[in-house]
Parts: structure tokens; C-alpha cells; sequence
């Protein structure tokens, strides 16, 4: 779980305001803005790679900042947008990196870790890809092992960079309805930014918008929980400038 | 167990190419000789001298200088992730150069000794790998990295040479004869502490696995799986150019070893473990220097060849390839 105490989100300037109480467990939440709005800010803000410009984040009732680098991946794991491009890399070996945290200086794998892997690929179903290299992998076939690299992290929290940015309608659907799949089985909490708003449109996922500050240049634009019916017309022109 | 029958074939090559290596001289030196040598040493035999105080350290040098060059290329490569980074290109061994130079014409006894030398070298790979990180942090277009090396290099040219208008005959010869690369300047009594400080960086470059492995997913990855991101630079910047320091020191500065060789081990063993990476960079690294020495050996009956003409004559190709294959 993740709650927040008056957070202003922001690198060096302020750039909004986070008017959220807290991010469940169990639950799927989807963060919409325009481009430069901050959602990018926000996850790296999470991963403690920027420090927020006011306020506490607590996570599990323990401060942000006091987690060191190692206890933050034993407790977030992150899939970022563009899958890395690297030659040579098998599929199960991409997925194993999610155990590093896990693993001693010299990188070895146990039995175990390697039953977390195996288990991992199989919940995804993607056996048939395990020995293919990544670079083989199409778009969607990515995205479904950037997630099973972060469940073998065994985080009680994920967070995804635009997990549907490069995929086409069907592999859209298919990304969100498992990552719901996984929050409700594993009781995950998980939170992807993503401008597809008719991919998102259904009640279970619980929505999060960053505000176009059209207004006034004074006022911090907010975060806030979108509780209004989808498709959100109105909205467009509330968090879209 | 693919990978590990691999792994035999190059072990196997490698113990063929020291064998080759230790007989390829001109001299006539048999097994009983070097064994002689080195139990029962005779100062005023030829063979025993050949046998023990050129042919063996000159022998240990060369896997020393392949296998630690091709470690500090593939740690580079994985640090920057680009395929073409290495201590010479991105002027690491430059700063090495630069040092030497500097010590060699200064005049100062202290700095003219082999630790002099040496100590000069580490310095300078050291300072020059600190200068290239912080310059890192702020390029992000691969090829620029590149760039800003081959800047380095120039940078530390142009200072070399104006050292060398300003020096003596015999400084001037000196220099030279060290920056044509050699594997011939160490002696047996060098060889117990460039091995100590060989296998201590190399032993230490294996602590770095895991971490490795996560950084070639990039630097945001590697941040969310706990790798500390500022550690494990400053120690990859501390290991290559500790290697590229003792082995420019001793061997002058030689290029394409660490361009070369890890890119051929990916080809060959097609993984991202530097497990496997750092192992087979070391014993590779050796085998392709190994190779080098032997056809310099073997042409020195009819023509002197310095060993840096040899290394480019076969990794440059070699490296052409591997831009052609990767960027067109």
C-alpha cells in the first residue's frame, strides 16, 4: 500500500499536486495525462529516483526515503515502455533478471529461483517462447515478458511505463486484462500510465488523472481519482489541453 | 552443457597456443630445457637464459595483456552499452600515455623507474576513465560517446608530442620504443606483482555479475533491481582501467583486443551472462593475443614487426564486420 501526505510532484520545479489518500493492494489503477504532465516524474518519484518537491510517501506505513535500494526492489517492480534492445539474450534469461535482487554478487540462480521462473512463464503462458532470443519477440510478445520478468521480482507492487504504448487493439485488451487478472489473483497492486482511454474504460479499473493546467499558471495542476463515467467526453478537455 | 563443451574447445585451444607460443622463437628450446631453467638455473647457459627470462615472462604477459584488455572491453561495453566502447577508443589507455610521457620526460628518476612507469600509468587510465564517466552522464547518442574518446586520444596526442619536441634523445627513444607496444620489455622479476594485481582486478570483476547483467537492460532497469547504479561505475571504471593501466605500462598502448574479443565471445557463446562473458573474454582475449605473438615470432626471422601492427592487421577487419553486421 501506498499513501501519500500532501505530495507535490516535481524535478527541481513543482508540477502537481497529488490529492490521492492512498494506492491499494489488489487493485488496478490507470494514470492519464498529457504528455508532460508528470506521469513519468511520478513513477520515478515512486522509485525514489527523485525526491518530491513537498510531503511524505509512505510505503507500507514506512517512509519513501528511507528505503534502501534494495528493499524498494523487493517491493516495486517496474516494466518501462521501450523493451531493451540487447542481442543475445534468451527470453528465460530476460525473465530471470526479475530474481536479481535476489541473487549473490556472482549472479547464481538456485532451484528455486529458478522454479519462481519457470512458474512465471507458465502463468503467462509463453513456454514457446522461453529459448527464442527477445529480438525475435514480437511487440506484444515483449510486453508479456517485461511482465513475467517483473512477477519473478516477487514485489508486492508493480508499476508499468505505457505497457500499451506499441501494441495494436487486441494485445491492448489482452495486456490490461491480465495485468487485472494478476492484481486480483496475486493480490497485486498495480499501477501503469498509458493514453489509451478506451482500453481502460471498464469499472474495475480504478482511473488517476493529472490535470492540463489551462487556467492559470499559479495554481499547481492536481492528481486526482477520476470517478466520472467512461467514455469521459468532458474529461478530455480536463486532463488533455 | 552447450555452452560448457564450448568453453572445453577454447581451454583446449588455449593450452595448444601456450605450448606453440613457448616454441616458436627461433632458438631451438626444448621441454628439458625449460624445465632445467627453471630448477636447476644456469647463469651462463643461453637456452636457460632464453628459456627463463625471456620465453616464459613474455609468455605470461601475453595472456595477461589479451585476457585482461578483453576484460576491460566487455566491462566498458556493458557499462556504456555500445558494442564498439573499449579502453583504447574512448581514450582510457591515452591518459595512460599521456602519464608515461610525462614521467618518461621529466627528468625525475622516481618517475622514470618501472613503478614510476607503472604508477604513472594506473594514475592516467584512472584520471582519463573519471573524466570519460562524467562526460557519459550527459551524451545520449551512442556514437558520440565514441566521438568524445576519440577526442581524448587527440587531446592527449597533441600534449605527447609536445612533450616530445621538448625532450632529450634518449627520453624521445625511450618513449618511442615503449608506445610501439612490446611484449618483450617485462622481466621474470615484474611478473610477480603484475600478476597479483592482474588476478585481484579480474577476481574482483566477477563480484560485478549480477550487477552486470541487470545494466545491460539500461540504467532505469538496472535502478529498479537494486543494483547501485554508482558503485558498480566507479568500480568498472576502477577494474578496466586498472587493467588497461598495468598492461599499457608494461606493453605499451595495443588496440583492437578490447574492441575485438568480446564481441566475437557473444558471437560464439550467444548469451548476456558475464559469467560466461568475462570468462571467455579472459581466455579468448588470451588465445587472439596468444595468436598475434606467435605470427610476430614467427616473422621476426625475416622482418621485425611490432606486436599493435599485428593485433590491427586482424581486429580491424574483423571489427568492420561487426559494424556492418550490427548498423547496416
Amino acid at each position: 500500500m501506498i499513501t501519500f501526505n500532501q505530495v507535490i510532484i516535481g524535478h527541481e520545479k513543482p508540477l502537481f499536486e497529488v490529492k490521492l489518500n492512498q494506492l491499494e493492494s489488489g487493485k488496478v489503477y490507470a494514470l492519464i495525462g498529457s504528455n508532460g504532465s508528470g506521469k513519468s516524474t511520478f513513477i520515478q518519484t515512486l522509485f525514489n529516483e527523485i525526491v518530491p518537491v513537498k510531503g511524505e510517501i509512505y510505503l507500507n506505513q514506512k517512509e519513501l526515503k528511507l528505503y534502501s535500494k534494495r528493499e524498494l526492489a523487493l517491493n516495486l517492480a517496474f516494466v518501462p515502455a521501450r523493451f531493451p534492445e540487447v542481442e543475445f539474450m534468451k527470453v528465460k534469461d530476460f525473465i530471470g533478471l526479475g530474481r536479481t535482487p535476489y541473487l549473490n554478487a556472482f549472479g547464481t540462480k538456485t532451484e528455486k529461483d529458478l522454479e519462481i521462473i519457470e512458474h512465471f512463464i507458465q502463468l503467462l503462458d509463453i513456454q514457446h517462447l522461453a529459448d527464442k532470443f527477445t529480438t525475435e519477440l514480437s511487440d506484444g510478445e515483449r510486453q508479456l515478458c517485461a511482465i513475467a520478468k517483473a512477477l519473478t521480482q516477487e514485489t508486492p507492487i508493480i508499476l508499468l511505463d505505457e505497457p500499451t504504448a506499441f501494441l495494436d487493439y487486441k494485445n491492448k485488451q489482452r495486456i490490461i486484462d491480465i495485468l487485472e487478472q494478476l492484481a486480483n489473483e496475486l493480490n497485486l497492486l498495480i499501477l501503469f500510465s498509458t493514453h489509451d482511454l478506451s482500453s481502460i474504460a471498464k469499472q474495475t479499473i480504478q482511473k488517476i488523472g493529472i490535470e492540463a493546467n489551462t487556467q492559470s499558471n499559479e495554481i499547481l495542476p492536481k492528481m486526482l481519482p477520476i470517478n466520472e463515467q467512461f467514455p469521459f467526453d468532458n474529461l478530455l478537455d480536463k486532463f488533455y489541453k | 552443457m552447450q555452452s560448457r563443451l564450448k568453453f572445453l574447445g577454447v581451454i583446449v585451444l588455449l593450452i595448444g597456443l601456450i605450448v606453440l607460443h613457448l616454441f616458436a622463437g627461433s632458438t631451438n628450446v626444448t621441454i628439458d630445457d625449460f624445465y632445467q631453467s627453471l630448477v636447476n638455473f644456469e647463469p651462463s647457459n643461453t637456452t636457460h637464459i632464453i628459456a627463463r627470462d625471456l620465453r616464459i615472462p613474455r609468455l605470461l604477459i601475453t595472456l595477461i595483456a589479451g585476457g585482461g584488455l578483453a576484460i576491460a572491453g566487455i566491462l566498458m561495453q556493458t557499462l556504456f552499452r555500445n558494442p564498439l566502447a573499449e579502453p583504447h577508443i574512448l581514450g582510457v589507455s591515452s591518459g595512460a600515455s599521456l602519464f608515461v610521457a610525462l614521467s618518461i620526460m621529466s627528468g625525475w628518476f622516481v618517475f622514470q623507474t618501472d613503478y614510476g612507469i607503472i604508477a604513472s600509468a594506473l594514475l592516467g587510465a584512472f584520471a582519463f576513465g573519471i573524466i570519460l564517466l562524467s562526460i557519459a552522464k550527459f551524451v545520449r547518442l551512442q556514437s558520440s560517446l565514441l566521438l568524445v574518446g576519440i577526442m581524448i586520444g587527440s587531446f592527449s596526442a597533441a600534449f605527447i608530442s609536445i612533450l616530445q619536441t621538448w625532450s632529450e634523445a634518449n627520453q624521445l627513444k625511450a618513449y618511442t620504443l615503449w608506445s610501439m607496444g612490446s611484449l618483450q620489455q617485462v622481466s621474470l622479476n615484474q611478473i610477480p606483482v603484475i600478476t597479483i594485481l592482474f588476478l585481484l582486478v579480474v577476481g574482483l570483476s566477477f563480484f560485478l555479475v549480477k550487477s552486470l547483467n541487470a545494466i545491460v537492460l539500461g540504467s532505469a532497469n538496472a535502478a529498479a533491481l537494486g543494483v547501485q547504479l554508482k558503485h558498480v561505475r566507479m568500480l568498472i571504471i576502477l577494474i578496466s582501467s586498472t587493467l588497461t593501466g598495468l598492461i599499457t605500462a608494461f606493453c605499451g598502448p595495443i588496440a583492437f583486443i578490447g574492441m575485438a574479443v568480446p564481441n566475437l565471445v557473444k558471437l560464439i557463446f550467444k548469451t548476456q551472462d558475464h559469467k560466461t562473458l568475462l570468462l571467455g573474454s579472459l581466455f579468448i582475449g588470451a588465445i587472439f593475443l596468444l595468436i598475434c605473438d606467435i605470427v610476430v615470432q614467427l616473422l621476426a626471422q625475416h622482418l621485425l614487426v611490432p606486436i599493435n601492427a599485428i593485433t590491427a592487421i586482424i581486429g580491424a577487419p574483423f571489427i568492420i564486420y561487426i559494424i556492418l553486421k550490427r548498423w547496416s
